[in-house]
């Protein structure tokens, strides 16, 4: 490994009689990634890193102008998008990374299941990255209705109105997120708290987690799959190819932002009709079509409550994947799990595209 | 006594471990409560009226509808084509969208465009995932103006 030299090494030397960089240096130039035919998946979760930090960067200026009440909070979103130098390119790069992220999220996430990478001593590895998909999903939900346009504000009138059938918690859990009986100014100003602060502190944790545990547990190779050629070196090969996949990811949101620019509606208004043709954002398009398609009472059972208790239970299960898999345990291919994954995708895409078209 | 003075760090190191273990559970536990007494909503203060004056009958045309506000919640006010005037809350009894009035697509009636719920004229649940008719109110009419009166 090439040491700086000049006045970096110098910086350098001063650094490291204070930071161990020497050690994680020799660390990383030890570490490798696996080759194999299967190897394109690693970069996707790299992605979805890179997208989470250009939510951070547009998400921190973008607040420089929002203003979170009824009254100013469209206004604000206006302004940005007409009046504010640049404002609608980086509230579109906003909009459109945070669709991005989860997109590369849920590759990267079944790539993962997929391959069994939440093998032994990989759990916590997947614990932690379906933990971020409940918070990235979080922050799409908030997120949602700062716009406080019509969509924003009927999306968050049903999605804070779906968990209500839940038992003993669905009320007071719905209670605590609107801040009222109805969708106003103290809803506002909950989602405006939890999108820009508690979730991404939550989210800077948990991903610090799961990137140490990937530098020190190393990328997965699937069960019976050999490797195809050397591994690649961490530092600097593997990186600056994974550099290269966050360019092109750059390159495709800038195309999006700007030949797609993010749009706003009409203003909230809680008085008029839901709009002719609503539908929430893409990724909530499965839950949206659970909902319509079952109807409200199933053997007794309230519709909603029946999809929560599933989607709940379902979700528990995802997570518990890892401990649950006894033949990945033991290095077995497991093909029950593939096809609950596979077959998992397919409902997942039905649904979308099912909602998308009637 | 060399015994002893090996026991002592070990006796104070559990008393003081016990002591941090109780101003934990004697700060948490309240604390907790205040942050949870305080993020609950604010009680709604503002006086629940049973009877509002909420249009003027010359304001819906027949065979149409308005939605208004009766104290926090929308109502739908119809005016039906036999001259009669209905008000039912606008709240979808699925997930609480805003329901719209139909004049011109058949019979009248009212749908969701939510989850794809429609009501009939009387409120009652006809299609989708709603599970129950809309809630009905009384209406009456006082000097050309529509007073709307919980049922």
């Amino acid at each position: 490994m090439n040491l700086p030299s000049g006045y970096s090494a110098k910086v350098y030397v001063w650094l490291n009689e204070r930071l161990p960089l020497d050690a994680v240096k020799e660390y990383l130039s030890k570490k490798t990634v696996p080759q194999h035919k299967h190897s394109m998946w690693y970069y996707f979760g790299g992605l979805t890193l890179f997208f989470f930090v250009v939510q951070l960067v547009t998400g921190i200026l973008l607040s420089l102008y929002y203003k979170p009440t009824p009254e100013h909070a469209y206004e604000s979103v206006k302004l940005i998008i007409t009046q504010v130098e640049y404002g609608w390119l980086i509230r579109s790069l906003h909009s459109w990374s945070a669709n991005l992220m989860i997109a590369m999220l849920f590759i990267h996430m079944f790539s993962a299941f997929l391959m069994k990478a939440y093998r032994k001593p990989r759990e916590l590895m997947w614990v932690t990255g379906v933990l971020l998909l409940f918070l990235v999903l979080g922050f799409g939900f908030t997120g949602y209705l700062l716009p406080w346009d019509t969509m924003a504000y009927f999306a968050t009138l049903i999605g804070t109105e779906v968990p209500k059938t839940m038992p003993l918690i669905g009320s007071y859990g719905v209670g605590l997120l609107k801040g009222g009986e109805e969708i106003g100014a103290e809803t506002l100003t909950r989602m405006y708290s939890i999108h820009i602060i508690i979730l991404p502190l939550l989210t800077i944790v948990i991903i610090s987690l799961h990137v140490i545990l990937n530098q020190v547990l190393g990328s997965s190779i699937p069960v019976g799959i050999k490797e195809a050629r050397k591994p690649l070196t961490f530092f600097p090969n593997f990186l600056y190819r994974d550099l290269i996949s966050w360019c092109l990811g750059f390159i495709a949101l800038l195309t999006l932002a700007t030949m797609y620019p993010w749009s706003i509606g009409d203003k909230a208004d809680p008085l008029a009709s839901a709009p002719v043709g609503i539908k929430p954002e893409w990724y909530f398009l499965p839950l949206y079509q659970t909902l319509r398609i079952v109807p409200s009472s199933v053997v007794g059972i309230n519709g909603e409550l029946l999809v929560n208790g599933v989607v709940g239970l379902a979700s528990l299960l995802w997570l518990m994947i890892p401990f649950v898999d006894f033949r990945s345990r033991k290095e077995q291919k497991s093909s029950i799990f593939t096809a609950i994954g596979i077959l998992l995708i397919l409902y997942l895409v039905a649904m979308i595209i099912l909602a998308s078209t009637t | 006594m060399a015994k002893r003075d090996e026991q002592m760090p070990a006796t104070r190191r559990d008393f003081l471990s016990a002591l941090i273990k109780v101003w934990g559970v004697l700060t948490v536990v309240p604390f907790g409560t205040v942050v949870t007494k305080f993020l609950s909503p604010v009680k709604d203060s503002d006086i629940v009226r049973e009877t509002m004056k909420v249009a003027m009958v010359s304001d819906i045309a027949e065979n149409s509808a308005k939605i208004v506000r009766f104290n926090k919640d929308p109502v739908i006010i119809v005016h039906t084509m036999g001259g009669q005037f209905k008000a039912f809350s606008a709240r979808c009894t699925h997930l609480g969208c805003v329901v719209q009035f139909k004049g011109d697509e058949g019979l009248p009636h009212f749908d969701c465009n939510c989850h794809g719920s429609q009501f009939d004229m009387n409120g009652k649940n006809i299609a989708g995932p709603a599970p129950r008719p809309l809630l009905p109110l009384k209406v009456t009419i006082e000097e050309s103006s529509v007073l709307v009166t919980k049922v």
